[in-house]
C-alpha cells in the first residue's frame, strides 16, 4: 500500500507543483522503496550536479549536502565538471544522472537556457528536480528553487559598514562587474542601506572586472584622493583580494573598515589578520540541505512542506562572532 | 681565355607538388665569364636561381664548386662558399639602412666583450659599406636613411652593389635592370663587366634581350624547365634568340 | 612603389641621385631640422604624455604626489614588461596574444611553489627566488611552444598564440581551481611594497633594468637588427644567411619570459597569485606598442615609443579616478587615445613618404 501511494504521489507531485495546495499530511520518515524497487526498503538516491566541482563555494555546498544526506539516511551522488563552469561540461553529468535513474535531482544550472532541456527531460522521466543558487528559465516543473539573496547581502554589508564607522564618514564601493546580476543586486542593497545614514558619503564606485590589480590600483588612487576614507565594501572575492593588497600597501589595513563578500579561505585568513573587518558569507551548505529536504518531500508526496522559492539570508562573519560563524567558511 | 669551371649545376629537377619547375636543367660557369640565362615566363629561371643560391633544395641533381660537389642546407652555405645573389624584387629589407642591407647577416661587431654580446660597430658599418659600394662602382653618400625612402633605381643599385661587393667566386643577378631607365641600366652592365674583369663568374638573368646580347659571353635558354640551348652569344641575333626562347626554333643556327 | 609610375625622363634626371645614393634630401635650415625632430613619433608622444600629466595635475594636484606616482608606476610595470616582449614580436611582423594568460600561469605557478616551500620552512628569500625561477621557466616554455608552433607547424602567429592563450587559461584553472594562491612568507609583501627612492620598489628597479637591457639589445646589437630585418623582409633575411626560424623562437621565448617576470611582479604587488591576473593585459600591451609607433606590419618601431605608449595607457586610468571621471568613461578615453595616436602615426608616415619621393 505504501509503495502504491508513493508511486502515485511521485508522479503527481511534479504536476501538482504549479497548483500546490499542500493538503497531504503524511510525513514519510522511514526509507521508502525506489520506483522500480523490490521488497526490501532501499535508500533514496539523490543526484547533485554543482556548477563547478572545485570552487570553494561549491565545496562548501557539497559539505553541507553530504552531512545532511547522512542525517536523512539517503545516498547522495555528487558529480560535476571539475574545473570548468560551463553548460558543455555540465550537461553530460545531468544526463548521466537521468540515465542512472536517480530518485531525485538537484542542479546548479550554469546557463538558464542550455540546461532547460536536460531538466525537463529529468522531470518527464519522473525525477523531481530542484535548483540551487542559479536556475533555469522555465521553473514551472521544478520542486523548488533556492538561492542566496544578493540584495540582502549588499544590504547587510552596508549596515555592518555603517555601524563599524559610527554612522558617518566617507565610504567607497569596489565592485567587480557593472553588469553581472550578483554584483548589481549587491550594489543595490548596499546603496539602499546607506540611504538610512545621511552622514555617510559614498565617494565613488569602481569596477575591477575580475582583475585584482585593477582593484588595487583603484583603491590606492581613492585613498590618495580621500585620505580620511572610513570604509570600503568589496563586492566579490577578486575585488576583495585587490583591495586588501591596496590597504596593506598603503599601510592602513585595519584602520579602514573593510567589508568583503564570500568566505573563501584566503579572505577568512585576512579577516583573522584584521585586514577585513567583516565578511558577508552565503550559506551554500544550508541551501543544499534545504534542497535535499524538499526533494525527499517531493518523492514522498509531502508537497505541503515544500516551498517553491526560497531566498536564503546571508551571514555576517567578524572576528567577534567567529566562534559561531566560522562554520560558514567555504569549505569548512 | 677559357678558365676552369667555377660553378656547375647538373640535371637539376625541382617540382612544387604537381607543377614541375625544372626538369634536368644543367648550367656551367667559368671564372671571368658572364653567362646569360634567358627564358619565357614560367620557364624556371627564378627556381634555378634559388637552387643555385641555396634558397631552395633541388629534388635531384648536383651542384659542384671548383670541382667539389656541394649541397647547400641554407643560403648561408652558398654565401660562405662565395656565391652572392641579387634576387628579383626581394633582396632588400626596406626598413633597414643602406649599410644595414649591405651587411645583412654579416654585421661587423665591436671588438672584445661587447662584440661577443653582439653589439654592432655602427661607425665601421657605415664606413665599410661606403667603401664596398665604391669598389663595386657605385657612389654612396653616407646617409642614414632607410632603403624604403629611395627610388626603385636607387634600391637596385644598393642590391647590386651588395652582391658584387661580397662576391668571391660567383655573382648571380636576377633581372638587375628592373625599375631602371636606360642610363642606369647601362651602369649595371658596366658593373657586370667590372666584376668579370675581377675574375668573378657572373650569371645574368634578363628578359631584355639586347642587354643579354651586349654583355654576355654565353647564353643558356630555359624553356618549360629544360635547357634548350647553351651556346656562345656570338651565335645569336635578337631574332634567332627570341625564336629559341619561344620554341619556334631549336638552336641559334637551326 | 611610386617609381613604377615615373617616366624614363624622371629616371634619367634622378640618375645623379642613383649614382650617389641618398644625396640631397637632408634639410639644411635650423627650422627645417627642428620641424623634422618635432615630427618624430616619440617626440609627439612625449608631448601627449606631458599634456596629459599637466591636465590631470591641474585638475587635482595630488596626481603628482609621491603615492600617486608610485601607484602609476606599479600599474605601468607589468604592462611595460609585456610590451617589451610584444615590441620585439610585432617588429618581426608577428603578434603574441598569449602573454596575458602566460602572466597568470607564471604567477600562480610561482605562488604555488613559494607557498609549498614556505610551508616546508624554507628560507623566505630562497623561496621567493625559486618562485621567480619557476615563473620564468613557465613563461619561457610557453614562448618556446609558440615559437615551435609558428616555425615548425607553420601556424600564423595570431592562431598559434590564440591557442596557447586558451590552453594557458585552462591550465590556470587546473592549478588553482579558481582560488587565490596565498600562503607565502611575509617577505613577499614587504618586497613588493617597500619604497626605495620615494616612488620605486625593488621589483620596479628590476623592471627598469630589464627595460634598459632590452632597449639596448634592440637598437645596438645584431640580434636587434635581425629582428627588424625579419619583419621588414623575411625572405631577404633568410637569403642573407640569417636563421629566421631560430630567431623567431628566441623572440617568442623572450615574450614569454617577460610575461613570467610580469606574473611575479603582480604576485608581489597583490601578495597572492590570482587566477584572473593578466587576462586582457595582452591587449593593453599591444595598444602600448601600437601607440608607441611600431607598425603591426613589422620592420619598424622603437622601444622609446613603447615606453611612452605604456605610460600613456596606464596613467590614464588612475588619472581619471583622481579627477573623478566615472569608470564608464575610462574605456572610452583609452579608446580615443589609441585612435588619435594611431592616426598621428599614419599622418607622420604619409608625410615621410611624400618627402622622400620629391627628388
Amino acid at each position: 500500500m505504501v509503495r502504491m501511494r508513493t508511486m502515485v504521489a511521485s508522479a503527481a507531485a511534479v504536476g501538482a507543483l504549479a497548483l500546490t495546495a499542500g493538503c497531504s499530511a503524511e510525513n514519510a520518515t522511514e526509507t521508502t522503496p525506489s520506483p522500480g524497487g523490490d521488497e526490501t526498503p532501499q535508500q533514496l538516491t539523490i543526484g547533485f550536479v554543482p556548477g563547478i566541482a572545485s570552487d570553494p563555494f561549491f565545496l562548501a555546498m557539497q559539505q553541507g549536502a553530504e552531512e545532511h544526506a547522512a542525517e536523512l539516511g539517503i545516498e547522495l551522488i555528487w558529480q560535476g565538471a571539475p574545473d570548468e563552469y560551463s553548460p558543455q561540461s555540465q550537461i553530460p553529468f545531468v544526463q548521466s544522472m537521468i540515465t542512472q535513474q536517480v530518485d531525485g535531482l538537484i542542479v546548479v544550472p550554469t546557463d538558464p537556457d542550455a540546461l532547460q532541456p536536460s531538466v525537463d527531460e529529468a522531470i518527464a522521466a519522473g525525477i523531481p528536480v530542484a535548483t540551487v543558487d542559479t536556475t533555469v528559465t522555465d521553473q514551472s516543473g521544478l520542486v523548488s528553487h533556492i538561492t542566496g539573496d544578493n540584495v540582502d547581502g549588499g544590504h547587510l554589508a552596508g549596515v555592518t559598514l555603517a555601524e563599524q564607522i559610527g554612522g558617518s564618514g566617507q565610504v567607497f564601493l569596489m565592485s567587480g562587474s557593472p553588469t553581472a546580476t550578483t554584483n548589481t543586486l549587491r550594489q543595490q542593497g548596499f546603496e539602499e542601506a546607506l540611504a538610512d545614514y545621511p552622514d555617510i558619503e559614498l565617494v565613488g564606485i569602481e569596477f575591477a572586472n575580475s582583475q585584482p590589480a585593477t582593484a588595487t590600483s583603484a583603491v590606492t588612487a581613492t585613498l590618495i584622493q580621500y585620505p580620511d576614507l572610513a570604509g570600503i565594501f568589496a563586492i566579490d572575492g577578486t575585488s576583495g583580494t585587490g583591495t586588501a593588497a591596496a590597504l596593506r600597501n598603503a599601510g592602513v589595513a585595519g584602520d579602514v573598515a573593510f567589508i568583503g563578500y564570500d568566505a573563501y579561505e584566503n579572505q577568512v585568513a585576512d579577516l583573522q589578520e584584521g585586514v577585513f573587518s567583516a565578511l558577508i558569507a552565503q550559506k551554500p551548505g544550508e541551501m543544499a540541505a534545504l534542497a535535499l529536504d524538499f526533494i525527499v518531500a517531493a518523492i514522498n508526496g509531502d508537497t505541503g512542506t515544500i516551498e517553491p522559492n526560497v531566498v536564503m539570508e546571508n551571514v555576517v562573519m567578524t572576528n567577534e562572532n567567529f566562534a559561531e560563524t566560522s562554520v560558514f567558511q567555504y569549505p569548512n | 681565355m677559357p678558365e676552369s669551371i667555377v660553378y656547375e649545376a647538373k640535371d637539376i629537377c625541382k617540382s612544387y607538388g604537381s607543377v614541375t619547375a625544372l626538369e634536368g636543367a644543367s648550367l656551367s660557369l667559368r671564372a671571368g665569364e658572364i653567362v646569360g640565362l634567358v627564358g619565357d615566363n614560367g620557364a624556371g629561371k627564378s627556381t634555378l636561381v634559388k637552387v643555385l643560391s641555396g634558397a631552395l633544395r633541388p629534388d635531384s641533381g648536383t651542384l659542384t664548386m671548383d670541382g667539389e660537389q656541394r649541397e647547400w642546407q641554407s643560403p648561408r652555405g652558398a654565401l660562405d662558399a662565395g656565391v652572392e645573389t641579387l634576387y628579383q624584387d626581394s633582396g632588400l629589407c626596406p626598413d633597414l639602412t643602406v649599410s644595414g642591407n649591405v651587411f645583412l647577416g654579416r654585421e661587423i661587431l665591436r671588438p672584445g666583450l661587447l662584440g661577443k654580446l653582439g653589439v654592432l660597430d655602427k661607425p665601421a658599418l657605415e664606413r665599410e659599406a661606403r667603401e664596398a659600394l665604391d669598389r663595386a662602382g657605385i657612389g654612396f653618400a653616407g646617409v642614414r636613411r632607410t632603403v624604403n625612402q629611395f627610388s626603385g633605381g636607387q634600391r637596385q643599385a644598393v642590391a647590386i652593389g651588395r652582391a658584387v661587393a661580397w662576391a668571391r667566386k660567383v655573382v648571380i643577378l636576377d633581372e638587375p635592370t628592373n625599375h631602371l631607365g636606360a642610363r642606369q641600366a647601362n651602369e649595371v652592365l658596366r658593373v657586370m663587366r667590372k666584376a668579370k674583369e675581377q675574375g668573378l663568374g657572373v650569371i645574368f638573368i634578363s628578359h631584355t634581350l639586347p642587354h643579354v646580347l651586349e654583355v654576355t659571353d654565353r647564353v643558356v635558354v630555359l624553356r618549360l624547365g629544360k635547357v634548350v640551348a647553351d651556346e656562345p652569344t656570338a651565335n645569336f641575333t635578337p631574332d634567332t634568340l627570341l625564336k629559341v626562347i619561344t620554341g619556334l626554333s631549336q638552336g641559334a643556327t637551326a | 612603389m611610386s617609381s613604377n609610375t615615373r617616366t624614363n625622363r624622371e629616371n634619367d634626371s634622378a640618375v645623379a641621385a642613383a649614382d650617389e645614393i641618398g644625396g640631397g634630401h637632408e634639410p639644411n635650415s635650423p627650422q627645417g631640422r627642428l620641424k623634422q625632430v618635432l615630427m618624430r613619433q616619440d617626440v609627439i608622444l612625449l608631448g601627449v604624455l606631458i599634456a596629459m600629466v599637466a591636465f590631470f595635475t591641474s585638475m587635482n594636484p595630488l596626481f603628482l604626489s609621491t603615492n600617486s606616482l608610485a601607484n602609476v608606476l606599479q600599474d605601468w610595470a607589468p604592462v611595460m614588461l609585456l610590451a617589451i616582449g610584444q615590441t620585439y614580436v610585432i617588429i618581426t611582423a608577428g603578434i603574441d596574444l598569449s602573454v596575458g594568460s602566460t602572466l597568470g600561469l607564471a604567477g600562480v605557478s610561482g605562488a604555488l611553489i613559494i607557498r609549498q616551500l614556505h610551508e616546508s620552512a624554507v628560507d623566505p628569500t630562497v623561496a621567493i627566488m625559486l618562485g621567480l625561477l619557476t615563473a620564468l621557466v613557465v613563461g619561457a616554455t610557453v614562448g618556446l611552444i609558440n615559437g615551435l608552433l609558428i616555425t615548425r607547424v607553420k601556424l600564423a602567429p595570431f592562431i598559434a598564440t590564440l591557442a596557447t592563450m586558451g590552453a594557458g587559461a585552462g591550465a590556470i584553472l587546473v592549478l588553482t581551481k579558481g582560488v587565490q594562491i596565498a600562503g607565502g612568507p611575509r617577505e613577499v609583501v614587504t618586497l613588493g611594497t617597500t619604497r626605495v627612492l620615494g616612488v620605486l620598489t625593488i621589483p620596479l628597479l628590476i623592471v627598469i633594468v630589464i627595460l634598459v637591457i632590452a632597449w639596448l639589445v634592440l637598437e645596438q646589437t645584431r640580434f636587434g637588427r635581425w629582428n627588424y630585418a625579419i619583419g621588414s623582409n623575411s625572405f631577404a633575411a633568410r637569403a642573407a644567411g640569417i636563421n629566421v626560424d631560430l630567431h623567431l623562437i628566441k623572440v617568442y621565448m623572450l615574450s614569454g619570459l617577460m610575461a613570467g617576470f610580469a606574473g611575479m611582479f603582480l604576485y608581489l604587488r597583490l601578495g597572492s597569485g590570482s587566477p584572473t591576473s593578466g587576462s586582457g593585459y595582452e591587449l593593453t600591451a599591444i595598444a602600448a606598442v601600437v601607440i608607441g609607433g611600431t607598425s603591426l606590419f613589422g620592420g619598424s618601431g622603437k622601444m622609446s615609443g613603447t615606453v611612452l605608449g605604456a605610460f600613456i595607457t596606464t596613467s590614464v586610468l588612475s588619472g581619471l579616478i583622481l579627477i573623478g571621471v566615472g569608470p564608464y568613461w575610462q574605456q572610452v578615453v583609452v579608446g580615443v587615445l589609441i585612435a588619435i595616436a594611431v592616426g598621428m602615426q599614419q599622418v607622420g608616415a604619409g608625410k615621410l613618404k611624400r618627402g622622400a619621393t620629391s627628388a
